[in-house]
């Protein structure tokens, strides 16, 4: 094997087969777009310069993997290969929630949920510092930002995600009372 | 924790406690799989290429479906023609007008049936030619199945050959008129090479004689039966566009020998639409007249001939002398419909050539004429069967 994939891999692959997988919420997905993003990273290994850190060059690949396909999902030609490749053409919930997710408190679940409510750039920032951990900096290096870009970014998904949360509370709370009544 | 309302760092909290999401393929699947992705990205590849040919075969094919398909536009004819009787039949009450349309029709039937001096023949005698020269065209059928001999004079002829005639006149026949295939002129120029005594035919790269194995045949055989008929040439070389040879559905030509095969029995044909019928020679050659003259006595229902002789005017025995042919009619033949009786007697008289007979004699004739047919003295044989009228 490649002894920059097996590198790649040992370092990072769970790091960015996670990111990816909260950004477009589908494992099949995920899977198919942590394999584009290996592909990207050898076609530009050799330009890789080091100003960054690896990881954060390996998320912001990721990232702009992660645009493109939403970018195509859209596309009309795209809906129209479906319906000649065969091989994916298999009846597909577009967002099932995830076994890792079913397990999960309700809170956790609503988070999850919610997190579909934000933008794309949001989601991202939002992955990247508390999912995974990484820095204001970092971040930023790896979504080519400025800091302050990311702090509002940040703060605006945060705010996003407080609404859904209390709308998913409020009707969470409304089927129990419908019990009590029911009663 | 559940409550209403959730601060910023509650909120982080949640976040951070996300379950941790893991790829449980080997890594050496997915390392192969990088390069198997790679072409997957190709995918609309191939419904293009489906695309493309699919366009293609259909402007490839939409030509052929709408012109040279002449048989099935034929057939409609027929068809209509069918419905235009049913229609006559049906209207009794208004049965005059209509009768007369009729009649019309069939006096100009008439007078397409050749206009021929001799009221009922239909063939080309040697007094009627007159210096002229007469060529024989074989023109298939509607359904493509049978060559029919069409002949008509040529006067005039300032000395051309008959190859500059054949030429000249073959864009002059009314096949669909006649109700036959509509073939000619032929998608051909024809020489004649006189130093090989061979007719060069000389077809277009794009000529229509390669579409199906029914075409080639009869392609080839009215080119057989109309040299062979008009002349003594026995050979015929193909060119295409100046090179040698021709491709056709089945085989490629380049040359082709005619072998003169005779002995045919002459059979009726009736076009729709039409009650006089067409003198075809058979497809199958007998061993002798005798067996000719049996054939004759039945048709062959497949190749839509009918009998061509009648059961009330039977034949009880033929013998030969020399170039002469004697028939015998049997004792209670009689003439009970003259019009068929004259188209039986020249069927009788064009087999009777088949065989190299040049005349007949009739040894108890039951009339003593059979039409213009002077039954009391020996007949000469035709010239040339089925006379029609080329108008230029």
């Amino acid at each position: 094997m490649d002894s920059v994939f097996d590198e790649l891999y040992q370092k990072y692959h769970h790091d960015v087969f996670q990111f990816l997988f909260y950004m477009v919420r589908n494992r099949e997905q995920a899977e198919d777009l942590v394999q584009e993003v290996y592909i990207r990273v050898f076609k530009s290994y050799n330009r890789f310069e080091g100003k960054s850190s690896e990881k954060t060059w390996l998320f912001s690949i990721a990232r702009n993997v992660a645009i493109d396909y939403f970018r195509k999902q859209k596309g009309w030609k795209e809906r129209i290969l479906e319906k000649f490749d065969w091989s994916s053409n298999q009846v597909k919930d577009d967002h099932p929630i995830p076994e890792e997710m079913a397990v999960q408190r309700e809170e956790i679940k609503w988070v999850y949920k919610c997190l579909e409510y934000c933008t794309v750039d949001q989601k991202a920032v939002v992955i990247l510092r508390f999912i995974h951990d990484l820095s204001i900096v970092e971040t930023a290096e790896a979504l080519g930002w400025t800091e302050s870009k990311v702090k509002t970014t940040q703060h605006r998904s945060l705010k996003v995600l407080k609404k859904h949360m209390e709308t998913f509370y409020r009707r969470e709370e409304g089927n129990i009372e419908k019990v009590r009544v029911e009663r | 924790m559940r409550k209403s309302e959730w601060s910023d760092e509650e909120l982080v909290e949640l976040l951070k406690q996300m379950p941790k999401i893991k790829d449980y393929r080997h890594p050496r699947d997915i390392y192969q799989n990088l390069s198997r992705k790679k072409r997957k990205t190709v995918s609309w590849i191939l419904p293009g290429i489906a695309a493309a040919a699919a366009l293609f075969l259909f402007f490839i094919l939409a030509p052929k479906f709408m012109d040279t398909n002449h048989y099935s536009i034929n057939n409609a004819k027929q068809e209509s023609t069918k419905e235009a009787k049913i229609a006559k039949d049906n209207s009794d009450a208004s049965g005059m007008a209509n009768q007369e349309s009729q009649a019309d029709k069939y006096s100009t039937l008439k007078k397409a049936e050749g206009q021929n001096d001799y009221a009922g023949k239909t063939a080309v005698y040697d007094d009627e030619i007159k210096g002229g020269v007469v060529l024989t065209y074989w023109v298939p059928d509607n359904q493509a199945q049978n060559l029919v001999p069409v002949s008509t004079i040529v006067k005039n002829t300032e000395g051309k050959d008959w190859l500059t005639l054949y030429n000249e006149h073959m864009a002059n026949l009314n096949e669909s008129e006649w109700g036959l295939s509509e073939f000619y002129p032929l998608q051909a120029t024809l020489h004649y090479d006189n130093a090989n005594e061979t007719v060069i035919v000389d077809v277009p790269s794009d000529h229509p004689y390669r579409q199906g194995t029914a075409t080639e045949q009869i392609f080839l055989g009215a080119l057989k039966n109309d040299i062979s008929s008009n002349s003594s040439v026995k050979t015929i070389k193909f060119t295409t566009n100046g090179e040698p040879g021709i491709e056709l559905s089945n085989d490629f030509y380049e040359k082709l020998t005619i072998t003169d095969v005779k002995k045919h029995a002459y059979l009726f044909y009736y076009p729709n639409g039409s009650d006089v019928p067409f003198l075809v020679p058979t497809l199958e050659s007998y061993k002798d007249i005798k067996a000719a003259i049996d054939a004759m006595k039945s048709g062959i229902e497949e190749y839509q001939l009918q009998r061509s002789l009648l059961p009330n005017l039977a034949i009880q025995d033929v013998s030969a002398n020399d170039n002469t042919l004697t028939i015998t009619f049997a004792k209670d033949a009689s003439l009970e419909d003259e019009r068929l009786a004259v188209w039986s007697m020249e069927a009788i008289l064009l087999t009777a050539k088949e065989f190299g007979f040049e005349k007949v004699v009739v040894s108890n004739p039951p009339a003593a004429n059979i039409g213009p047919f002077d039954l009391t003295k020996e007949i000469k044989v035709p010239a040339a069967p089925n006379l029609r009228t080329i108008e230029k």
